[in-house]
């Protein structure tokens, strides 16, 4: 028998009981005894040939059959058999559940989300699952975590179910599939739920060393969200702001998108989709000062994502940029000039803390002095000093970065220096990288210009001494000066400012070391610590809202995160994914696990004592 | 058993407790006995001893009611021509009145085990009392007799005439216990055995017997009693309910009998008791006598004073 098997097999021994049973019914012990004033009319009755039929002979022992019945459903239930599904016993089933922004959205008005339904599967398949099935419970969003390892305990599968939440961020299907790729050198499996709307890119870079089995949940409703918000600096001290709305096929409700400033309300639009169902919205503002925008859409119909009517932006106010520039950098100076919101001095030594946004220096600079964004130039940094070798003979740039912003636009081909660096013996570019640093542009026979981003600052490296070059007599020389002077600003937050988007809190600027307490929406909160720099990062930042970051009940920040996909807002689905080598199709294959006959049995037994009950316990009619 | 004059005394003493308020009997209640003393026995075929008493005979004899005339023979009382026909028409006739014979009736009360359940054996005391009321008051002697030992043995109360014999009736039949677990018919056959005399006998059962009751009729019919039976049943055997399996135990012989599925049987025992009725019935109305079935719960007073009029049992 292939197609049936019991986990608990030593339960048959239960059989036994059968025996004490018939012996117990027989006997009759329990019959209860009535005293009558005579059995005359009794006995003519049970001499009636109607007691005596076959089908009256059998109801009279129908108490025992049924009774055995029931012996026999409970018996079988506690052999806990299963409906076999496949040759094998025992089957492990990772479970993929998709919790992305997407899934939130509602299949039609005051029903469920998708997110919800991906639940109620995943809880049928552990209310379902056999003694020797196990799960794995993974749900993936911006990343992929996994909350059970294979287990068949339900309690467990069930509280890990529970604290599955959704997240307001795109999924990444390839982060989870790796993570379950991993599993598979604990754990042998050969297939994987997959539980999502569909809403990731149909092309996934990965090959599949195990089948999917992607269920795809129903498609949702209309949604109307916002996809975009960014402000540009306008001139003078005007923000512009400007906004992108987009609609679904389906969206025919009016809406309207608020601006509030500061809390206050600033201004109001309709909203009317364009033929590619977006509208792009244009507000200034003014910003003397630092200034908190928030977005809301508000729609007259069914919206079935709600997470992408709010959004947030935080305008620094405007000023001109700070820079420092040593006394012997003349060239930069000179550069410097052309640009209006740039507000220099020339001093020696090293800036002080937080004075300025960027340093063009050819001295080393503390790491506690160095404003954003810093060009070192004539120089190698100390900690790669053993690295690479400066001499004098001549060098020439060779490749370069083009795409890199400090280079964009600028030729090198013809810039000769009388500084030429020299890989040290045995050292290669990876050992750079080993120490954070890139290489923006090769020389002949080694590096000469080097970017290392740290904490949120950037610093930029000239090994080379312009004055020892014919850098500052290109035409590249002024561009790369205002290349230099755009990443200022944008680190300044003074140029060009994007929403950010609700994965994780941008970094922030605090005191070193100091404990904050991030607060955020649905009862968000946590701990972390500000680094040696004062800069706060990594902090996550599951859902759409406002974030306040404090010390002793003291707001230092307030950062606002969107939503800001316009894949999410979209509710794109495909039915089919495309892997390296083969492509899986939205409910193509079921999952087959095997199935428990005992809830079943026990049902089946439940429903013979009730029977059994209503048959022998009724009270008998009245006679007429 | 009480000698005459205390008889005499006794039977003096029902009025003045009757009108003192004063129970006379515990078996009924005074308004019964005043509404019992203005009823008779009806009884169909008039079997009569010869002796005179207050119940008509069929023949003629020297009552003061005119029965029928007949030509004179010589040696006639000539008191008892018809002057008045003689007169018109010129030849004697003979005037004859109906004569009034004594009806034996017999009290015969099944006291056995089953009758104790649910207050039977008290509504059989009672109504025995009562046919007993009401054939003292008719001018009847009245014999009792109780059924209550294995074997077949009764206890009796001779035959007694007179209200005044109401007190030891009463005094006889509220000193009934109930035991024994003799068939009805044998009860029947010890009766018949020192029984002397025609007329009616009241049995009151639950005529619950694996006996032959035919037999036991056609001998009370052939020794000229006309049966008056009164079969009681308590409010479970007329209406039982239980169901599921039970082990029912007779109550008499403790013989015990198993049944499955109880609540499925119940109809099939009304059948068979609403049958067993009838033939119950057959067997007296073959016999000229009557049969009736009551439950122990039945209100006396509808029983008597309203079930039996409309029966015409009693008039």
């Amino acid at each position: 028998m292939t197609w049936l098997g019991f986990s608990a097999i030593g339960a048959a021994f239960l059989f036994f009981l059968i025996a004490p049973l018939v012996a117990f019914y027989f006997l009759k012990l329990k019959r209860p005894r009535l005293e009558i004033p005579s059995l005359i009319l009794w006995r003519q009755v049970l001499n009636d040939h109607r007691v005596n039929s076959p089908f009256q002979r059998f109801k009279r022992n129908l108490l025992l059959l049924l009774q055995l019945l029931i012996l026999v459903c409970l018996i079988l239930a506690a052999m806990q058999p299963f409906w076999r599904s496949n040759d094998t016993d025992t089957r492990s089933l990772p479970i993929l559940i998709d919790r992305s922004a997407s899934m939130a959205a509602l299949t039609e008005r005051d029903g469920p989300t998708r997110f919800d339904l991906a639940k109620e599967h995943a809880t049928s398949l552990i209310d379902a699952l056999g003694t020797k099935d196990k799960l794995s419970l993974i749900a993936f969003g911006r990343t992929a975590r996994q909350f059970t390892g294979f287990t068949n305990n339900k309690r467990v599968l069930h509280e890990a179910l529970d604290k599955i939440k959704i997240e307001h961020a795109a999924s990444d299907l390839t982060d989870a599939l790796r993570m379950v790729e991993a599993m598979t050198r604990t754990a042998k499996f050969d297939q994987v739920l997959l539980l999502s709307d569909g809403n990731f890119p149909a092309q996934v870079n990965f090959k599949l060393p195990f089948s999917i089995d992607f269920r795809k949940l129903p498609a949702a409703g209309p949604n109307l969200g916002i996809t975009a918000i960014s402000a540009q600096r306008a001139g003078g001290n005007v923000w512009e702001v400007f906004v992108k709305v987009q609609g679904t096929e389906g969206v025919n409700f009016p809406a309207r998108l608020e601006l509030r400033q500061d809390g206050q309300p600033r201004g109001e639009e309709d909203i009317f989709l364009q033929n590619d169902r977006e509208q792009r919205l244009i507000f200034s503002i003014g910003a003397d000062q630092q200034t908190s925008l928030e977005l809301r859409l508000t729609v007259d119909g069914f919206d079935s994502l709600g997470a992408d009517n709010q959004a947030f932006l935080e305008l620094s106010p405007l000023r001109p940029l700070r820079v420092h520039v040593s006394k012997s950098l003349l060239s930069y100076q000179h550069a410097l000039r052309a640009h209006e919101q740039v507000d220099w001095n020339r001093e020696g030594g090293v800036p002080a803390p937080g004075a300025f946004d960027l340093a063009i220096t050819d001295v080393a600079i503390p790491p506690l002095n160095q404003p954003p964004t810093t060009l070192h130039v004539g120089m190698v940094p100390e900690d790669i000093q053993n690295l690479i070798t400066v001499t004098k003979d001549s060098t020439a740039f060779v490749a370069w970065r083009r795409d890199s912003p400090l280079l964009e636009h600028i030729e090198l081909g013809d810039v000769d220096s009388i500084d030429q660096l020299q890989w040290n013996e045995g050292v290669r570019e990876q050992d750079l990288e080993n120490h954070h640093y890139e290489v923006l542009a090769h020389g002949r026979h080694g590096p000469l210009i080097l970017q290392k981003r740290e904490g949120g600052k950037v610093a930029f490296f000239l090994l080379f001494h312009p004055d020892r070059s014919l850098l500052p007599y290109t035409v590249g020389f002024p561009i790369m000066t205002a290349n230099l002077v755009t990443i200022a600003m944008k680190q300044a937050d003074i140029l060009e400012i994007r929403g950010d988007r609700a994965e994780v809190l941008p970094a922030m600027s605090l005191l070193p070391g100091n404990t904050y307490t991030i607060r955020g929406p649905r009862g968000f909160q946590r701990e972390d610590n500000a680094d040696a720099d004062g800069v706060l990062s990594g902090v996550p930042a599951p859902w759409v809202g406002q974030y306040t970051v404090t010390r002793d009940d003291d707001v230092k920040k307030r950062v606002g995160v969107s939503l800001l996909r316009s894949q999410e807002s979209s509710l794109a689905a495909f039915d089919r994914i495309d892997f390296e080598e083969l492509s899986v199709t939205a409910g193509a294959t079921s999952v087959k696990l095997n199935r428990p006959l005992w809830p079943l049995l026990t049902t089946i037994g439940l429903i013979v004592l009730l029977g059994e009950w209503w048959l022998f316990q009724r009270r008998p009619g009245k006679h007429v | 058993m009480e000698s005459a004059p205390e008889q005499k005394s006794l039977a003096s003493t029902i009025g003045p407790l009757r009108e003192s308020g004063r129970q006379v009997t515990s078996l009924l209640t005074n308004q019964q006995l005043a509404r019992l003393e203005q009823l008779r026995l009806a009884a169909s075929r008039r079997f009569t001893n010869r002796s005179r008493g207050e119940h008509q005979a069929r023949r003629s004899g020297s009552s003061t009611d005119f029965n029928d005339y007949r030509d004179y023979s010589p040696g006639d009382d000539i008191r008892h021509v018809d002057w008045n026909i003689f007169a018109r028409l010129h030849r004697p006739y003979i005037k004859l009145y109906l004569e009034e014979e004594q009806m034996h009736v017999v009290l015969l009360v099944d006291a056995s085990s089953s009758m104790i359940f649910e207050q039977k054996l008290l509504r059989a005391k009672q109504l025995a009392a009562a046919f007993g009321v009401m054939s003292l008051m008719g001018g009847e002697p009245v014999s009792a007799a109780v059924f209550n030992q294995a074997k077949g043995r009764i206890s009796r109360l001779r035959p007694h005439t007179g209200r005044g014999s109401m007190r030891q009736l009463f005094a006889f039949l509220e000193q009934i216990e109930g035991g024994g677990d003799g068939p009805l018919e044998a009860g029947i056959d010890a009766l018949l055995r020192e029984h002397r005399g025609r007329g009616v006998i009241v049995i009151v059962s639950d005529f619950l017997t694996t006996g032959d009751l035919k037999r036991a009729h056609n001998l009370l019919f052939s020794r000229g009693l006309e049966v008056f039976g009164i079969q009681i049943l308590s409010p479970t055997e007329i209406d039982p309910e239980m169901t599921g399996d039970i082990r029912m135990v007779d109550c008499e012989t403790t013989q015990a009998l198993d049944v499955s599925a109880a609540g499925d049987l119940v109809n099939i025992y009304h059948e068979y008791r609403l049958a067993y009725q009838r033939n119950l019935e057959q067997l007296c109305q073959q016999r000229s006598g009557r049969f009736v079935s009551i439950g122990s719960n039945d209100p006396l007073d509808n029983v008597l004073f309203d079930l039996l009029r409309r029966r015409g049992w009693v008039r």
